[in-house]
């Protein structure tokens, strides 16, 4: 038997009293735990932004946070629409109707439209191209992969792609119609596209998005820009086939366009952009935004000060614990006195004694630290599935903090000395004569 | 002669008075314990018994004066170093015994051991346990053995980091007269067995008859005599 069997021991011969500090400590700790688990997630659901194969975003004039919110993350409504024209003025010849490349074609990389204002339940629809899921990326670079069918062809009109959690929660498979409303859920119905792939889970925003060709999203009712009196709308831009005839470009719009910007000869890529940006932001038909910049700044304006004032709250639940440890030390530094005499007089230095009820602290600490750890990740295991369903992002067991985690058994250890040293000191002074003072 | 156990020369503590003024309780020129020697020093209260074993066990420095265990002068050591040799070469039996509660049998020797220079011995432990009659005991608590097993266990405690000498301090005060016997019996028993040298310290006269030498404190602690006076 050591110090630390000793200190066990005196554990042991206080079950109760042990127990409702270690129980207390636990739900300190859990608490800290799950808000420090929970605000890793939602960094990281921000941060998820980046790496999807597109660093900047070019939407209509306003607020540059509800453009990146909008397009990437799908919160908020969006801000307006930009002209078919503009888009083009990012595509080269090749791909316009007019032969030349447009004015930020020699910047531009990839540039991949989006439309948005349907819904599709409480899912929301995103008119695009092809490139969305050929040339942009799921995150870290990874291209998109699908779990079953493919991705839509471009002359596919009413044809769809759908994320994970779509599927899950809708029960849609590969050959199932679907048709959007316009605006929200109570809007009027379009006419039905049919999912032609599923993506595999991302853990980002796309997983709860509902992909549409772009074309068909055109079509549908009030979707058509409405052309100025006495303007003629331009021939379709493709042979319509069988099918019906794509919308004329004077009566498209854009809601973003997802940018990934080209390094242009003799310029690093950052310079490039920074002047890009510049351009469009100088200009009056739209803006540019950085995702990346934004939601630092986003995280650094709210989410850490938000973060702070409730790990504040959760620092306070643990000092509050920790006022527990030593309610319970004190409480039984009488009857501890006289095993401390007892000891010393067996031959007990002063520092065995003082170890001892700081190794009896520190053991509390840490063992209902433990638990409240493993408690505050059930918890975030617990609602793992709802912020799956809601945000797009995993959380489970495993999810962690793991710089602030890996602060947390030397901030219990240190919590627990602090709350035992005012007993442990009590101890180290114990008088063994006075303890075991016989009638002599 | 061989070297004492315990040698104490010239030793001299007073008390401070809450009312001022300082009371004398030990000066003692000589006094010496031989290897495996047993000795009963009687004293009635007051006497500087307990001021007596604090003093030789180390818990108490003395205010002059030597105070040498098997060899090792206590006033030249911190008081961690006193504690070791305590450890080291003491074994206590207290009055009322003063087993950890929250201990078993078992735990309360190798608690004992944990303070002593060698690792606790588990085996050794039970041998020690076993040699008092408690091999069936061993993992009862205090309040689950009678007073005559946890006067057993205190003995087998005393002995567990192998002592020079063993100290007890009054060990029949608080038992009844038909178990006093049995733990003199076997505090000497044990003593001899062990070679080690015991100290009985008691006021019962029918106690310090058994032993070979008596000592009353009177007779060698002049501030005890003073008071008797």
């Amino acid at each position: 038997m050591n110090i630390l069997g000793i200190a066990w021991r005196n554990i042991r011969q206080r079950p109760l009293t042990s127990a409702l500090t270690a129980v207390s400590l636990a739900l300190g700790v859990a608490l800290v735990v799950a808000t420090l688990v929970t605000g890793a997630i939602v960094q990281r659901a921000f941060e998820s932004g980046a790496g999807l194969g597109y660093n900047m975003i070019v939407g209509a004039k306003g607020s540059p946070l509800q453009l990146v919110l909008n397009t990437v993350y799908f919160i908020s409504k969006p801000i307006e629409n930009v002209g078919w024209d503009f888009y083009e003025e990012f595509l080269p010849a090749a791909r316009r109707a007019d032969g030349v490349d447009g004015k930020y074609a020699a910047s531009t990389g990839v540039a991949v439209p989006t439309c948005m204002g349907d819904y599709y339940r409480s899912f929301r629809v995103v008119g695009t191209n092809s490139d969305f899921f050929g040339r942009l990326t799921r995150g870290d670079g990874d291209p998109f992969r699908f779990s079953s069918g493919e991705n839509f062809r471009d002359d596919d009109f009413f044809a769809g792609v759908i994320g994970a959690s779509v599927a899950d929660s809708l029960g849609l498979k590969v050959g199932d119609p679907f048709a959007p409303t316009h605006g929200a859920d109570d809007g009027k119905v379009h006419d039905p596209f049919h999912v032609v792939g599923i993506l595999e889970r991302t853990w980002t925003p796309i997983d709860r998005g509902v992909f549409v060709n772009m074309e068909g999203f055109y079509l549908q009712d009030g979707h058509a820009k409405p052309l100025p009196d006495g303007v003629e709308p331009d021939a379709p831009r493709a042979p319509a086939g069988e099918g019906p005839a794509p919308l004329p470009a004077a009566q498209r719009e854009v809601t973003a366009i997802l940018l990934e910007t080209a390094s242009l000869p003799g310029l690093p890529p950052e310079l490039t952009a920074m002047g890009l940006r510049t351009a469009i932001n100088e200009g009056r038909d739209a803006q540019a935004a950085l995702p990346v910049a934004e939601i630092r700044q986003l995280l650094d304006l709210f989410v850490r000060p938000l973060e702070l004032v409730l790990l504040m709250v959760t620092a306070l639940v643990v000092l509050v614990s920790a006022l527990g440890i030593l309610i319970s030390m004190v409480g039984s530094s009488l009857e501890r006195s006289r095993d401390v005499a007892i000891m010393r007089a067996l031959g007990a230095r002063r520092g065995h004694v003082l170890a001892t009820v700081l190794i009896e602290a520190v053991l509390l600490a840490v063992g209902g630290g433990l638990v409240g750890w493993v408690l505050g990740h059930g918890v975030v295991a617990a609602i793992g599935p709802w912020i799956a369903a809601s945000a797009g992002v995993r959380a489970g067991f495993f999810s962690s903090a793991p710089e602030a985690e890996a602060l947390l058994v030397p901030f219990l250890v240190l919590l627990a000395i602090l709350a035992a040293l005012l007993p442990a000191l009590a101890a180290y002074r114990t008088d063994v004569s006075r303890w075991l003072q016989g009638p002599g | 002669m061989s070297t004492p156990v315990i040698q104490l020369e010239k030793v001299r503590k007073s008390f401070a008075m809450p009312g001022g003024g300082r009371v004398d309780v030990l000066d003692i020129d000589a006094f010496a314990v031989a290897p495996g020697e047993h000795l009963a020093l009687e004293g009635q209260s007051g006497s500087g018994k307990s001021t007596l074993l604090n003093v030789i066990s180390g818990i108490t420095r003395p205010d002059s004066g030597r105070v040498v265990i098997d060899g090792i002068d206590l006033a030249r050591l911190d008081e961690a170093r006193r504690d070791r040799v305590r450890a080291d070469k003491l074994g206590m039996v207290f009055q009322s015994f003063n087993l950890l509660p929250g201990f078993t049998a078992l735990e309360n020797v190798l608690v004992a051991m944990a303070f002593g220079s060698g690792r606790p011995d588990r085996s050794r432990a039970m041998k020690l346990l076993g040699a008092v009659d408690l091999g069936h005991r061993l993992h009862h608590r205090p309040a689950e053995l009678s007073t005559g097993q946890q006067q057993r266990v205190a003995v087998a405690r005393a002995l567990a980091n192998r002592p020079r000498v063993v100290l007890a301090d009054e060990p029949t005060a608080s038992i009844d007269a038909a178990h006093q016997q049995q733990v003199i019996d076997l505090l000497r028993t044990t003593c001899t067995d062990h070679g080690v040298a015991l100290v009985v310290v008691t006021h019962a006269p029918e106690v310090s008859v058994q032993f070979p030498r008596r000592l009353r404190l009177e007779d060698f602690n002049r501030a005890a005599a003073a008071h008797k006076r």
